[in-house]
């Protein structure tokens, strides 16, 4: 039984901005379409109208020349659409089983029978009685998927599926998208990663503030011409030279690191030892959840290990709070831009007055100095390109690589000698991460170093010269990263080992 | 089906407008149950809203007890704008004035203009060393400053009752359960002859200026503002997150202990038992009726007064208890949580045909 899914006329306006211009499409059964595009192009907004989350303005979706009424997400689980959001709706605590027989309409014993047929249908290994937050993130994508598969879908929506996942579990995820494919389930796969859509889809729709820009056969297109459709405009090639950093001064060296914690969600990290050399980009990869925000905290001294040894430019830092360590030239970029490393309800100065190092005169004589603090911000505004040079601007208004720009720019100003920054630019549209790119570079060319907390494997073997893995808060030996491929980081940090 | 979403943008306007909206919603609630209880609620009404300040006395009436409402405000504004929830101003008024009587209990046969500051001071130091307990077993020892700040209420309460029956009580006093008047070296000075309006409203306003300079001119107030919207990035940026527990603790605390002995040195003139109408739990929702904002608490206070002062005419000329204040105070928290949470997320209702619910 075929399926046709017709998209006609969408559009939907918010105040200053159109999410979606006429969005028209059509996607039929037996193919796997990608929908491309950077953040804020529209792909969520659309995908939002389909599951029934938002209504549009104007426009009409068809399925199978039915004219669907998409309401509410009921209206979209009625009408046999299935969705994987990027983050999952599963309750930590409750067991796989519990999980999926919240929203089920049969009872519990033919439910796990119909469980059982999909997990030996699709070669699923869960165990469905465990809490769900024993299971590795592939494992609970896939419990949301089998949640899905459960109703029966007819059209399956997957958004930026694999943004968590280890090189196996996306390779596997792969296989089973191909095979509910061939089972006659529509499949709509959305991303901003352009090598997945031409490994796995057969059609690709790319959009760009708004509207469609262009559809066409994956065959057709490389990931060049994919790149520029999305974007817009050519992309500048940057590679990073690699530092011959043999002979260098180590400037940071952490021995011994060990920390514990009582609370099941954060992760215990086991004997870390490692050192940056001056001018070199530390990377340390791994999934998230394996001991990186653990990491993060103890390194910008939020939390404070004094058992271990942490030396930075011949000091014993190990004791400082984040301050402290700032004024002898640390920076730090968390992973959570919106409500760690900046607070939306702050207005851009304000923002900007957080990183307030011992020469910046931001406070003196515990006063605000606000003059100072709205100079500095234009300066970083202008600096680092952020595209408003409203200083009194709220940061919520901010996209998210605007945001990260301003954070980028606020740790940068003090020149530091040492940036850590965790998964800089996740989430962001190509533009943005190229000039976050840009920048770490520009920093190690500069003679400072980096270490580089990421998720992205791409970016970690673009930007670092020797990279590590963690993995259940255990650090791999590091190794140069021409030495590295991305088969190799992916064995690792799904806890294999290599030789 | 009723769906809840949060809304987007909020206008900053909008936000300080819906204290009004409450304060509007409470009248018409107020009118509707005088109306239930048999009386004509225009009239009702005009006894509770309109009688008691229509002549100067009772105008002196209503900023004597917005005095100590607004200062506690003001401190409490500190402690709510950091995340920290010191909902025990009451017993550090009650410790505060405790202190301060004592010390005013020493002079009591005494003269000298010294007096009435040092016993000031005592009751400020006081408050805050009292709003310190619940700081420190916060900040050392994880408890939850909530439960700590409200059970040392009664902790204060029945020190102060122990004080006036046992060991202060008035010895030429028939076992009344009071202390002996204070001197009036001891007392605020009047502001005007035949009305109790007392020099305290000063310590009050200056307490509203120096809060919004520190709020909004100095690092503290700074970070008192991030730690309140996001106490990650309070950490990330390195703020000694333990010493501003303790500091707006104090400053809370102090606020409170001013505003207990501006209560016995003005109008009370000694202690007993009942130095406050609950000022320091009221003087919650005055905080919140003001925003936070010193000068909106300065607004909120006068609005809180007036329910102290309605139901006490109330009680005279309808023959209502003047708890009906109470009904009232919490009429306004009601409506201002209500209207703020329409403000900060829409209700959508969602036609559903009853086959559709089983899904």
């Amino acid at each position: 039984m075929a399926t046709d899914l017709r998209i006609s006329n969408i559009s939907k306006i918010y105040p200053g901005c159109i999410a979606n211009d006429n969005v028209s499409l059509q996607f039929k059964s037996g193919k796997i379409y990608a929908l491309l595009g950077e953040n804020g192009a529209g792909k969520s907004t659309l995908v939002k109208i389909l599951s029934g989350v938002i209504s549009p303005d104007n426009g009409e979706v068809f399925l199978n020349e039915k004219n669907l009424k998409l309401s509410s997400p009921l209206d979209a689980k009625k009408n046999k659409i299935g969705m994987v959001f990027q983050h999952f709706n599963l309750f930590e605590t409750l067991s796989v089983f519990e999980n999926l027989s919240i929203d089920a309409t049969e009872d519990n014993k033919s439910l796990r029978v119909r469980i059982n047929e999909i997990l030996k249908k699709y070669n699923f290994s869960i165990d469905l009685d465990v809490p769900v937050l024993n299971l590795s993130a592939g494992q609970k994508q896939k419990v949301e998927i089998i949640r899905c598969l459960l109703r029966n879908p007819k059209v399956l929506i997957m958004d930026e599926p694999t943004s968590v996942l280890t090189e196996q579990e996306t390779e596997e995820l792969f296989i089973s998208l191909k095979k509910f494919c061939d089972e006659g389930i529509l499949i709509i796969y959305i991303t901003h990663k352009l090598k997945e859509v031409l490994s796995l889809c057969d059609e690709v729709a790319v959009m760009r503030k708004g509207k469609v820009v262009s559809v066409s056969q994956t065959q057709n297109e490389r990931v060049e011409t994919l790149a520029n459709k999305m974007v817009g405009q050519k992309l500048a090639k940057i590679k990073k030279k690699i530092n011959i950093s043999k002979n260098k001064d180590e400037i940071f060296k952490v021995k011994h690191l060990n920390f514990y914690s009582d609370d099941p969600f954060e992760t215990n990290l086991v004997n870390l030892n490692f050192s940056v050399k001056k001018g070199e980009c530390l990377g340390i990869a791994g999934i998230s959840g394996n001991g990186q925000n653990e990491l993060f905290q103890i390194l910008s001294g939020e939390i404070i290990t004094p058992d271990a040894s942490i030396i930075f430019r011949n000091k014993e830092i190990a004791k400082l709070n984040p301050k402290q360590r700032r004024e002898y030239l640390m920076a730090f970029s968390p992973e959570d831009r919106i409500s760690q490393a900046a607070v939306p309800e702050l207005k851009i100065y304000e923002n900007v007055a957080l990183n307030n190092f011992k020469s910046s005169n931001f406070f003196e004589k515990g006063l605000v100095n606000e003059k100072k603090i709205k100079e500095h911000s234009k300066k970083i505004l202008s600096d680092f390109s952020v595209n408003t040079d409203n200083v009194e601007l709220k940061s919520q208004f901010l996209s998210g690589g605007n945001l990260q720009k301003l954070i980028l720019g606020r740790e940068l100003i003090t020149a530091p000698e040492l940036l850590i920054c965790y998964n800089p630019t996740w989430g962001l549209d190509v533009g943005a991460i190229n000039y976050i790119h840009e920048t770490l570079i520009k920093i190690n060319d500069q003679e400072k170093s980096t270490i580089l907390i990421s998720t992205d494997t791409e970016e970690l073997l673009k930007l670092s010269d020797r990279i590590a893995v963690i993995y259940k808060g255990k650090l791999s030996k590091i190794m140069p990263s021409e030495e590295v491929t991305p088969e190799k980081l992916g064995v690792l940090m799904g806890g294999g080992s290599i030789d | 089906m009723i769906k809840i979403e949060k809304r987007n943008d909020v206008p900053m306007a909008l936000y300080f407008f819906t204290p009004f909206i409450a304060i509007i919603l409470t009248i018409l609630g107020g009118g509707i149950i005088f109306y239930i209880l048999g009386f004509n609620p225009i009239e009702a009404l005009k006894f509770y809203f309109i009688t008691p300040i229509s002549n100067l006395y009772g105008f002196s009436e209503l900023l004597l007890k917005a005095t100590p409402l607004c200062l506690i405000a003001i401190g409490l504004s500190f402690c709510f704008k950091s995340n920290n929830w010191n909902i025990g101003a009451e017993g550090q008024l009650t410790f505060g004035a405790i202190v301060g009587g004592g010390v005013a209990l020493l002079f009591y046969n005494q003269e000298g203009f010294y007096i009435l500051p040092l016993v000031i001071l005592a009751g400020a130091i006081g408050g805050m060393v009292f709003a310190l307990i619940p700081a420190i077993l916060k900040t050392y020892f994880n408890t939850n400053e909530i439960l700590v700040s409200l059970m040392l209420v009664y902790v204060s309460k029945l020190l102060l009752d122990y004080l006036v029956v046992g060991p202060w009580s008035n010895p030429e006093g028939f076992n009344f359960p009071e202390t002996r008047q204070f001197s009036d070296s001891s007392r605020m000075p009047l502001l005007f002859e035949g009305l109790r309006i007392h020099a305290g409203i000063f310590l009050a306003l200056a307490a509203v200026m120096l809060s919004w300079f520190t709020l909004y001119k100095t690092y503290l107030g700074f970070q008192i503002k991030v730690s309140g919207l996001s106490l990650k990035t309070a950490k990330y940026a390195g703020f000694k997150g333990k010493t501003m527990i303790l500091v707006v603790f104090m400053i809370s605390g102090a606020c409170a202990g001013l505003a207990g002995v501006g209560e016995i040195t003005g109008p009370i003139g000694q202690l007993h038992r009942m130095i406050s109408p609950d000022y320091g739990f009221t003087a919650i929702i005055v905080a919140f009726l003001g925003r936070l904002n010193p000068f909106g608490i300065i607004f909120a206070s006068l609005v809180v007064a007036l329910t102290y002062l309605g139901a006490e005419t109330a009680q005279i000329f309808l023959q209502i208890p003047k708890y009906t204040g109470q009904v009232f105070q919490g009429m306004i928290l009601f409506f201002l949580l209500a209207s703020d949470y329409l403000l900060f997320f829409k209700v959508k209702i969602l036609s559903l045909k009853k086959n559709e619910l089983r899904h």
